[in-house]
């Protein structure tokens, strides 16, 4: 009888998600909304222009660009309070990690991750991608050396919590100094393109988003980085 | 034409392992049995179609596709033995999933 209603159920979900990829058939597409058409015109193009082919990062860092300034801050917060939470916590060590063949094929995957990492965050204004997913990814590696070796690998090689911490502060300090240098060039808080320029020796570098970009894509690697680290903390046990 | 065939081949070889894999991990009671199903979907219903993916990318060439399924393909085929490697290890070394019957030195524990 479950069985049959769990069959019932799926076969209800699969012709729910049938009918919603397929209802574009039947109706007419949606018309782009006002605000949709201006950022789409003028992303690299129009007069209001963020020097980025990328729309949404142009977006998050240019057009809704102090949204993006205090999420960063929030998360910030987030990650302070939870250094501050573990600051009490023993370090010790169990355990040295998986086999040979895991540590291998982790050292390969780690350091493609690394790569791909770094190639997200620097090109975030020319594909998708950016700071934020480039940190995301650089986390992981993190978490990888973690699962696989161990917290001692991790810090050993130089990787500690208060120096992810620095960096993290790094980052921050990077994303304030370029939010705040318009404003001293008289320029609007966080303003784009007057102030920085597009291009380096030919270079499209959009003005702020690059170093905009690399500085969160310090920030939140280095942020998750820690958050990673103490929560692989070993358990205490009492006996 | 006869890369795309190929790749057409390798695609639809991928389909059925993915279906083998899926009944698998519906059917099989075991861990160790249903990590097979999920290797059997991941290997062959992953990795030969990203393989096929990249034939007929390179049929119609589109150059920069084929490498990325190239690279996604190898890295599939890193990844995927070492986590199936790194489950089972874990399972058996902790003795988390009890092992029925050990085919190395006949004996069960």
């Amino acid at each position: 009888m479950r069985a049959r209603l769990a069959g019932m159920l799926m076969l209800g979900m699969i012709i729910i998600c049938l009918a919603y990829f397929l209802r574009s058939l039947f109706t007419s597409t949606p018309e782009i909304s006002s605000l949709g058409k201006f950022y789409l015109q003028n992303s690299y193009l129009g007069e209001r222009s963020a020097g980025s082919p990328e729309v949404v990062t142009s977006i998050l860092w240019d057009y809704r660009g102090l949204d993006t300034y205090f999420e960063t801050a929030v998360l910030f917060l987030a990650i302070i309070s939870a250094v501050s939470v573990f600051r009490n916590m023993e370090h010790r060590e169990v355990g040295d990690g998986f086999t040979g063949i895991t540590k291998t094929g982790i050292k390969l995957v780690a350091f493609v991750t690394f790569v791909t990492s770094a190639s997200v965050a620097f090109h975030g204004h020319l594909t998708p991608g950016g700071g934020f997913q480039g940190g995301s990814i650089l986390a992981a590696v993190s978490l990888l050396v973690i699962a696989g070796f161990s917290k001692g690998a991790l810090e050993g090689n130089g990787i500690t919590k208060d120096r992810a911490l620095a960096i993290r502060t790094l980052g921050l300090a990077i994303i304030t100094a370029v939010a705040f240098y318009p404003l001293l060039e008289g320029f609007n808080f966080m303003q784009n393109l007057p102030v920085y320029p597009v291009r380096i020796r030919g270079l499209l570098i959009s003005g702020s988003l690059l170093l905009y970009n690399v500085a969160e894509f310090l920030a939140v690697g280095a942020g998750f980085t820690i958050i990673f680290l103490l929560l692989s903390l070993p358990e205490v046990r009492r006996e | 034409m006869i890369l795309a065939s190929i790749g057409l081949i390798l695609l639809i070889a991928g389909v059925i392992c993915d279906v083998f894999g899926a009944i698998g991990m519906h059917r099989f009671d075991n861990f160790y049995l249903r990590l097979h199903a999920a290797t059997v979907g991941t290997i062959g219903g992953k990795f030969y179609p990203l393989i096929g993916v990249a034939l007929i990318a390179a049929d119609m060439r589109l150059w920069p596709i084929a490498g990325i399924a190239l690279l996604s393909a190898l890295l599939v085929m890193i990844t995927a033995p070492v986590g199936s490697h790194a489950l089972a290890f874990a399972a058996a070394e902790k003795n988390l999933v009890p092992i029925e019957k050990n085919e190395f030195t006949g004996d069960s524990r």
